[in-house]
Formats: C-alpha cells, sequence, structure tokens
C-alpha cells in the first residue's frame, strides 16, 4: 500500500487534473451529434453485444484479476471500477486507426456513457462489497468506510455537464466544435504527459517500490478486455469491422471519468492515493497497448477492410442496387458467405 | 492465397478473355455520370462487346498485324476499341484528338492504317475534310454517336452489329485470330508527341506489355480503385489500366475538372500520376490550410513538421537517404544512432498528430490511396517531401514510350527520394559518357563500380520497344544490336543502388560562356511559389538564364490583386515586383543553384502554356516551340546584352 502520507497529487496538480478533465469531456461532447444517440437505436444487436462485454465482461474481468493478484483493497476496488466505466472517445479514433466500424464505437461509447449513470454504480457495489468490507474493518476506529454510492452518480453527473456543453457547441459551430474536438484530443496526450510527469517524476522510489501485481493489473486489464471483445463479438457472429470497433471499446475505458470519481467520491488519503495511482498507471499503460493492438488489428485487418470499403463504394456510386460479386477463390469463407459482400447489409460508415 | 487476384497472360487478347472469365461482373471501367452517380462496365460486357467489335474490324477487312487508327481521349469506347483491335490481333495505334492537322496526315499516311476509330462527329468529319491528304484511310468509326453520324463513318455499334452477324452465321475468325498472337507481335504503334521534331512510330510488343505486368513492383487486386486521369494513348497510363485489368481492379475515368471530387467520390486505392498533379494537389491542400482556421493552421504544420522529421529519421534507418558518395561504415553507424534517436523522440508526438491531423489532410486525397506512381517527368523535391511528410509516399518511377514505360520506380522499400528508385526486375541499366562513350557504370575500373559518376542513361531489358516504325535509322541510332537502348537522358546509379535522373540531354542550355545548365531544376524550384503558374528558363547561346513566367491569377487574387486576364494582371507593377521577390527568393538557395545558374532577368507571359501546343500532354515543355512562339519575347529580354 502506497504511504497515505504521500501527497501523490498535490492542491495544484488536482486542479489542473480537473481542468484537463473538463476539456476532454466538453470535446468528447463537440464530437458528437444527436444523430449519433439516435443512431444506437438503429444498431440494437451489435450495441448488446457491446453492452455485454462492457458492462458484462469487463468488471468481471476486473474482479478476477484483483483476485487473482490478490491486489489490496483499495487497488481492488480502483480496478474494479475502472472496469465498471464507459467507454471513452479515444476508442472511436483507434477504432477508425484500427480499420474498425467507427459509427459503432461511437454509438457504443454514447450508449455507455449514458448507462453508467445506473450500471457503474450498480456494478461496483455489487462486485466490491468484501473489499470495502476489509478497509472498513481497518479503518473502524476512523469511521465507517462504504462505497459512497450518492457521490459517484454525482460525479458521473457533473462529467456529463461539459459533454452537454460540447453537444450545444456542436449544434451552434461545427468549426468550433472542431478546434475543441482536437483541443481535447491533444489534452488526452497532455494528460498522460503530465500524469508521468507529476507521479512518476516526483515519487520515483514508488515506481521501483510498486508490487508487480499492480502492473500485471493495469496492463492486463485493457489487454483482456480487448481480447474478450474480439471473441465475443465474433461468437455473435459481428463482421471483422464491428469485432475490431467491440474490442477497442471493450478495453478503453473512460479514465478522465475515473478520475473525476477518485477525486470527488474518496477523500480519504489512504484509498485515494492507492486508487488514483492505479488509475494512473492503466491510463499511461491503456495508449501504449492500445497504440499497439491497433496496429496490429490494422495490419491484420486490411484485406477485409478493403473488400468492405470497395463493396461500399461501388454500393454509392452505382446505385444501391448494384451487386458486387468477387471471384470465388479471392475471399476468405466468412466473407464470401455474407450475402452483402463485406458490405455489412447496407450499414454505412460515418461520414464526416 | 485467397487474396491474390492475378491473371497472367500471353499477350492482351488472352488477358482480356481471362480477365472476363475470372472477373465476370466486377466493374473493369467506370465513367462519371450526372449527380454522383457512376456507369460501370463489366469484365465481361467489355469482353464480349470487344469480341464483337473485333468481328467487325475483320468484316471490315482488318488483317492481323496491321495498324488501326484510334483517334481518342479517355473513355470506355477507347478501351472497347482496343479490346476489338487486340482480339482482331491487329495493331492499336492510338493519339489523342488535340494533334495537329500535319500529325494526323503523317500519323495516317505514315502507318499505312485503312480503318481508323475517332472519339467525336468533329474529329471525324476533320478527317472527311483531308480525304485527299489521307489516301489509304478507307473506313472511319465514330465513338460518340450522340451528335449523329456523317455519311461514310459507321458507329461503334454498327461495327459490333456487322461482328455479331458474323458471329451468328458461325464464323470464329475472331478467337482464331487472337490465338494466333505471337509475343513478339505488335499490340499497338505510338507516335509520340515528343518535346523535339516529327513524331516517330515507336513499336511496342505484346511480350513488352506483359513483361511490365509481371514486374512493375505494384501490389492491386480485385478490391482496388484506380483512378485514371492522364491521357490513355500514352503509354504510362496504358501500361496502368492493362496492370489493372490483369488484377481486376476498376479503372475510374476523372478529368481535371472534376478531380477533387472524384477523389472524394471513388477514395481511389492508387494513381498513375504526373508531376502536374501532385504539384495541384499540394497548392489545393496548402489553400485549404491558408483558410482554415488558424489553430488547425498551427496544428497543420506542427503535424507537417514532425511528419517530416520522423520520415526524414526512418529513411535514414531503412537505407533510404540519397546516396551519391560511398560512406563510411563507423560513420554510417552513427549517423543511424542519432537517426535513430531523432525517430524515438518524435514517434509518440508523431502518431498523435498523425491520427489527428495529417490523416483529415490524407483524406483530401481520398484517404484510402495506397500508393502512387508519378511519371512522365520529374518531380520537384519540395512536393516530394511534402507528401512523404504527409504520409502518402508517391513512388515516382522512369521510363519512356520506347519502354513500355517502366524501367525504375520506388517502391515502399526503397522510397529513396531525389532518385526514381531501383530497376525493375530482368532490367539492366548503365551509364554511359556522352563525348567519350566510355562505360562509367557498371565499370569495376572506377570506385564504386561507377556509381554517383554522371552519363547516359543507356538501358536494356524485356519492355525494351522492337524499334521506331518503317525508321530502320533512327532505330539503330538509340537501340544497339545486343539490345542497349540510348535514352538521351542524364543520369547516375547511386550508392544504394536506385537511378537518379538528371535532366534531358536536349533540354540542357548551353550558355555563351559554355556552361551546361539543366533548365528542368531551375523551372521546378520556380514553380514552388503558388504566384508562379508555369515557367520556362531559356538562355541558350546567352549570357544569362531567364525565365518567362506565367503568373497565377488565383494566387495573386487571394493577396487582393484582382485582375480578369493575364494580360491585365502583368501590367500592374507590383505583380513584376512579386514575381521578381519570388524569383530572388527561389534563387538564394546558393547550395543549389551555381552562379551561372542563377534566373538573372524574366518576362511575364499573357497566355498560359497549353497542351497541345507549348506543353505536352503530360505538361511537359515543348522547348522548341516555346522558343519559336516567344522569339521576340526571348530577344527582348537579352536586347541590351545583345547590343
Amino acid at each position: 500500500m502506497i504511504d497515505p502520507d504521500i501527497e501523490l497529487l498535490y492542491a495544484i496538480d488536482k486542479a489542473l487534473l480537473a481542468v484537463m478533465i473538463l476539456v476532454i469531456m466538453f470535446g468528447m461532447g463537440a464530437s458528437l451529434t444527436l444523430d449519433d444517440f439516435k443512431a444506437v437505436g438503429r444498431r440494437p444487436r451489435m450495441i448488446l453485444i457491446g453492452f455485454l462485454s462492457q458492462f458484462g465482461f469487463m468488471p468481471l474481468i476486473a474482479l478476477g484479476l484483483a483476485h487473482l493478484l490478490r491486489l489490496e483493497p483499495a487497488l481492488a476496488i480502483a480496478l474494479i471500477m475502472i472496469g465498471c466505466l464507459p467507454g471513452g472517445t479515444t476508442s472511436n479514433m483507434f477504432a477508425y486507426f484500427a480499420r474498425g466500424h467507427v459509427a459503432l464505437s461511437i454509438s457504443m461509447t454514447t450508449a455507455s456513457t449514458i448507462m453508467a449513470l445506473l450500471m457503474t454504480p450498480v456494478l461496483l457495489n455489487l462486485y466490491t462489497a468484501p473489499f470495502t468490507r476489509v478497509i472498513a474493518d481497518q479503518m473502524a476506529e476512523e469511521g465507517s468506510f462504504f462505497i459512497p454510492t450518492k457521490d459517484i452518480v454525482l460525479s458521473l453527473v457533473l462529467v456529463l455537464v461539459p459533454v452537454c456543453g460540447g453537444l450545444i457547441l456542436r449544434k451552434c459551430s461545427r468549426g468550433w466544435a472542431k478546434v475543441a474536438e482536437d483541443t481535447a484530443g491533444f489534452m488526452g496526450m497532455i494528460v498522460i504527459v503530465f500524469l508521468i510527469v507529476t507521479t512518476l517524476g516526483r515519487h520515483f522510489r514508488l515506481v521501483l517500490g510498486t508490487p508487480w501485481q499492480l502492473y500485471a493489473a493495469s496492463i492486463s486489464l485493457g489487454l483482456i478486455g480487448f481480447l474478450f471483445g474480439y471473441w465475443v463479438s465474433r461468437l455473435f457472429g459481428a463482421h471483422p469491422i464491428q469485432q475490431r470497433a467491440i474490442s477497442l471499446e471493450t478495453g478503453i475505458q473512460n479514465t478522465p471519468v475515473a478520475f473525476a470519481i477518485i477525486l470527488m467520491s474518496f477523500p480519504q488519503p489512504q484509498v485515494q492515493n492507492d486508487m488514483l495511482w492505479l488509475a494512473v498507471m492503466y491510463s499511461i499503460f491503456i495508449v501504449v497497448s492500445s497504440s499497439c493492438i491497433t496496429l496490429w488489428l490494422r495490419k491484420h485487418g486490411q484485406f477485409d477492410w478493403e473488400v468492405y470499403k470497395n463493396t461500399l463504394i461501388h454500393g454509392r456510386l452505382f446505385g444501391e442496387a448494384y451487386q458486387t460479386r468477387y471471384p470465388d477463390d479471392f475471399l476468405p469463407a466468412r466473407i464470401a458467405a455474407d450475402p452483402s459482400q463485406g458490405a455489412l447489409s447496407g450499414e454505412q460508415l460515418r461520414k464526416d | 492465397m485467397p487474396n491474390s487476384s492475378r491473371i497472367h497472360a500471353r499477350n492482351l487478347a488472352e488477358l482480356y478473355r481471362l480477365a472476363a472469365e475470372r472477373f465476370e461482373t466486377l466493374p473493369a471501367f467506370a465513367t462519371r455520370q450526372r449527380g454522383g452517380v457512376w456507369k460501370p462496365v463489366s469484365f465481361r460486357e467489355l469482353y464480349d462487346r470487344g469480341r464483337r467489335i473485333g468481328a467487325g474490324l475483320i468484316d471490315l477487312g482488318v488483317e492481323a498485324r496491321e495498324p488501326v487508327g484510334l483517334f481518342s481521349d479517355n473513355r470506355v469506347e477507347w478501351m472497347l476499341a482496343d479490346y476489338g483491335i487486340q482480339l482482331a490481333a491487329a495493331v492499336n495505334c492510338p493519339r489523342g484528338i488535340d494533334l495537329t492537322d500535319e500529325e494526323l496526315v503523317h500519323i495516317v499516311n505514315h502507318s499505312g492504317m485503312k480503318v481508323a476509330f475517332v472519339e467525336s462527329r468533329g474529329m471525324a468529319e476533320r478527317c472527311l475534310r483531308m480525304r485527299d491528304r489521307l489516301p489509304a484511310l478507307a473506313q472511319l468509326v465514330l465513338l460518340d454517336d450522340g451528335k449523329g453520324i456523317p455519311d461514310g463513318v459507321i458507329s461503334l455499334e454498327g461495327l459490333a452489329q456487322r461482328g455479331q452477324a458474323r458471329l451468328d452465321a458461325g464464323d470464329a475468325d475472331v478467337d482464331a485470330r487472337a490465338a494466333s498472337i505471337d509475343a513478339g507481335d505488335l499490340f499497338t504503334l505510338i507516335y509520340t508527341s515528343g518535346t523535339t521534331g516529327k513524331p516517330k512510330g515507336v513499336m511496342l510488343t505484346h511480350a513488352n506489355m506483359m513483361s511490365q505486368v509481371d514486374h512493375v513492383p505494384i501490389q492491386l487486386n480485385c478490391t482496388d480503385r484506380v483512378l485514371s486521369i492522364l491521357p490513355i494513348w500514352h503509354i504510362f497510363e496504358r501500361m496502368f489500366e492493362v496492370f489493372a485489368i490483369s488484377h481486376g481492379a476498376c479503372n475510374y475515368y476523372t478529368s481535371a475538372r472534376t478531380l477533387g471530387d472524384d477523389l472524394k467520390q471513388v477514395e481511389p486505392t492508387f494513381m498513375g500520376s504526373a508531376p502536374r498533379l501532385w504539384e495541384s494537389l499540394h497548392h489545393r491542400i496548402l489553400n485549404g490550410v491558408r483558410q482554415a482556421h488558424p489553430v488547425r493552421r498551427g496544428l497543420f504544420h506542427i503535424g507537417l513538421f514532425l511528419g517530416t522529421h520522423y520520415r526524414e529519421a526512418l529513411f535514414v534507418l531503412r537505407d533510404n537517404d540519397l546516396r551519391l558518395e560511398p560512406v563510411h561504415s563507423l560513420k554510417a553507424a552513427l549517423r543511424k544512432l542519432r537517426y535513430a534517436l531523432q525517430w524515438l523522440v518524435l514517434l509518440p508526438w508523431y502518431g498523435f498528430f498523425n491520427a489527428a491531423v495529417l490523416e483529415s489532410v490524407r483524406l483530401k486525397a481520398g484517404g484510402s490511396l495506397k500508393g502512387t506512381i508519378s511519371g512522365g517527368g520529374a518531380l520537384p523535391p519540395a512536393i516530394d517531401r511534402f507528401f512523404n511528410a504527409i504520409g502518402i509516399p508517391v513512388l515516382e518511377g522512369y521510363g519512356l514510350t520506347e519502354t513500355t514505360p517502366v524501367v525504375a520506380v520506388r517502391t515502399p522499400e526503397n522510397l529513396v527520394r531525389g532518385t526514381v528508385g531501383p530497376m525493375i526486375p530482368q532490367t539492366e541499366v548503365r551509364i554511359v559518357d556522352f563525348d567519350s562513350g566510355e562505360l562509367l557504370y557498371p565499370n569495376a575500373g572506377h570506385p564504386g563500380e561507377g556509381r554517383g559518376l554522371r552519363g547516359e542513361i543507356q538501358l536494356r531489358g524485356p519492355q525494351i520497344m522492337k524499334g521506331y516504325y518503317k525508321d530502320s535509322e533512327t532505330t539503330a541510332a538509340v537501340l544497339s544490336d545486343d539490345g542497349w537502348f540510348r535514352t538521351g537522358d542524364i543520369g547516375m546509379v547511386t550508392y544504394n543502388d536506385c537511378l537518379k535522373i538528371l535532366g534531358r540531354r536536349k533540354a540542357t542550355l548551353v550558355l555563351r560562356n559554355g556552361e551546361n545548365v539543366e533548365p528542368e531544376p531551375i523551372e521546378m524550384r520556380l514553380k514552388l511559389s503558388r504566384f508562379i503558374d508555369q515557367c520556362a528558363a531559356v538562355g541558350q547561346d546567352e549570357k544569362f538564364v531567364g525565365a518567362l513566367i506565367v503568373p497565377d491569377l488565383e494566387a495573386f487574387r487571394d493577396e487582393g490583386i484582382e485582375a480578369e486576364t493575364l494580360e491585365a494582371l502583368n501590367r500592374l507593377p507590383e505583380v513584376r515586383q512579386k514575381i521578381q521577390k519570388e524569383i530572388r527568393a527561389a534563387m538564394a538557395d546558393a547550395a543549389d543553384f551555381k552562379r551561372y545558374e542563377v534566373v538573372k532577368d524574366f518576362r511575364l507571359l499573357d497566355k498560359p502554356f497549353e497542351v497541345g501546343e507549348e506543353v505536352t500532354n503530360l505538361f511537359k515543355l515543348k522547348r522548341h516551340v516555346i522558343h519559336e512562339r516567344y522569339a521576340d519575347v526571348i530577344a527582348g529580354m537579352y536586347s541590351k546584352e545583345r547590343a
């Protein structure tokens, strides 16, 4: 456990982090339109699969890891909490470069962000109960410890305020929304650098002293999430393009929300430090691991993507009635069996 | 392998047949209609109609190995006519419709063609008017019958019907013809527009073309979309179209006017292109940036900066830096270490900006481009650097009509900027001194076997033409008995075995003091200014290098200097001043230009260089035409000196 006397983040850091979260969430809102919300209803099957892997598997993966690695209770709670969070907008960018279904990724982010208001507190209470009890026993003399459900919901609502602000901006001015979106993207990177510099730089001894279990947990959570998302969606018959989107969406969590919840809902220093530490680790490693996974998916998915894209463009240029037929031995069996020859039965890529 | 769709054939007729059998309903060509709708033609349809046209040609009395004219610009009917010609084992003799009367008479009579396809009613009437000068030309076939058919001319459909009647009668001549084609038979006879003199008929064989399909290092399959913008009767474009057919990729016909739109609609994965296209795309992207929000503009420049230096590091790490001299191995290792560091430091930042900024720039070029080969002229280094930095690797290639055309091209693995890449398989190069005839490369007597020495590029390989039609004298002058072809181009082989082109011998300006000046690098540098649309460096037998300049109306308009015409613009004193400043800035980099190469004076032209007049279809300057047409202007520029 991290020494509760260490100030992992100074007050000024916390304030800065809060501003960055605000900017990022605002940018997230600015990247969305009302149509994206409506689109959620148009692809319920894939959204459901996404929902299953985001709120079904991901928290369980976190729970399993916490038990398997025998994490300290506060770390376990943080890991499970990250597992219960909605997806972030970075997943949309990664989905784009991984040749995934961007519209699906956006729909999933949108849906999970709203669902998180309910799911995150419920799942957190459900899965963290044994760990909470341990902490409560340890802190018996200082008072009681429980999962502050009300505060968590409040944090989630507060985080949604700038998202709504962004949405409104997008409605008023596309140009400025684009600027806000880019700024947020850039800010996402700055946050990582900021976290590395402030925490690792200042508390380098912590890095050396951190048990391997913590590294293992923060790295594996994302990786196992990717893996589950990829194969579970495949089991449910998703197209490779959707598989890639769901995979990334499952593994990448909205870390700014994690920081917001930790800072607002867990004021006890010994708990907060541990939780922050894990969130910092996850945030740093998830960028690296999703970049690598994206590169891999991009290369691996090039062929089915080109088939999909070509079929789609044929439809766009020659009319929806046009049937693209590739030579028999050209397509892999899975795509050849698809009557749309890879074009997802007329579903369109998000156009900007 | 599931994702290869390649067909191997021995000649074009066989290729066309196999493509129909393998790709059936896949689109082979598509043309733009109104309202963003495109009309596809399938491989099967092309072949079936082409076979009827072939039978029709036989019905007209066209013999095997006989030249058939095809005077038309890019359109699907061009390809149909070619299918017909190839399936009838005849020889396609193509040319665009911008040719002059003299050229037309020369081509028709020199080739001895009896049948010719013509694109439009206007073209047909032009031929009919000159009938007495074209005695052997017996039959015209009209490709576009929208405006009615003149007497004595038949339509493409009419020809196909004649062929169909023949096929219905059980006559399978056309199939027997196709089967009779020998690899050494001509598939085309191309009269080069050339930058100099009278058109020469270049004889290219089926084997020439098939070797290109085998060896040009591009990866395509039947999910690819190839955007065609260059004139089809030019061998560079023609080779790409045949290449696309052999992989089942679809060719989409576009034009300079609709290019921007078509890039967005078609999202091409591949493009054969000329430097001019990249220049215009470059201008377009920069214009878009100039008008963008300041924040985005800033982000773009950061992205471009990171891209440039990131790629620079990659070039060195992959041994793709330009090497004109041998490098000591220790020095090379240290250099690599330095660039490895640079790469590592830039990687995360580049990664982010690549995703957030450069990708949206790439979308302006359709966003799906896997690669693009630029040929038909030298790509300006700054343009080259720009597109590499934003992540669209432009593969510059080199070749001539006489070489079907590709002899060397950069590949993603050998992306050495400033060169045209390594030779393609089975192609040999040697560098020979122009004056002494001494073999410079490969020559064990020179350090590095003669790499880095400049001389004439000579080539040998399966793509070298059979010769010039009915002109054994000129053929003998360029083609040796043991198969070496003299290109007349100046070049050298670099230390990483890439070919570097240094200019065309005939373009070289010899100043009065005997200094040789290559005008092309100077023109390329000047054209980087957005205020200069076109230019030509002159100065043959004069004291200094001068430039003829066509200012860019739009660029001046953006600066608030408005004029309706070039003539009006050129009268404004600030235009002259601005151009003067631009030239001085362009020439300021003394490392690139020797003192005598610096442009000392210039004249503004009131009329842009036009295709078919002062420039060829690939926008290469026809220097002799420019010198003739602007003799007065040039004389005026040098009058003081001469006096």
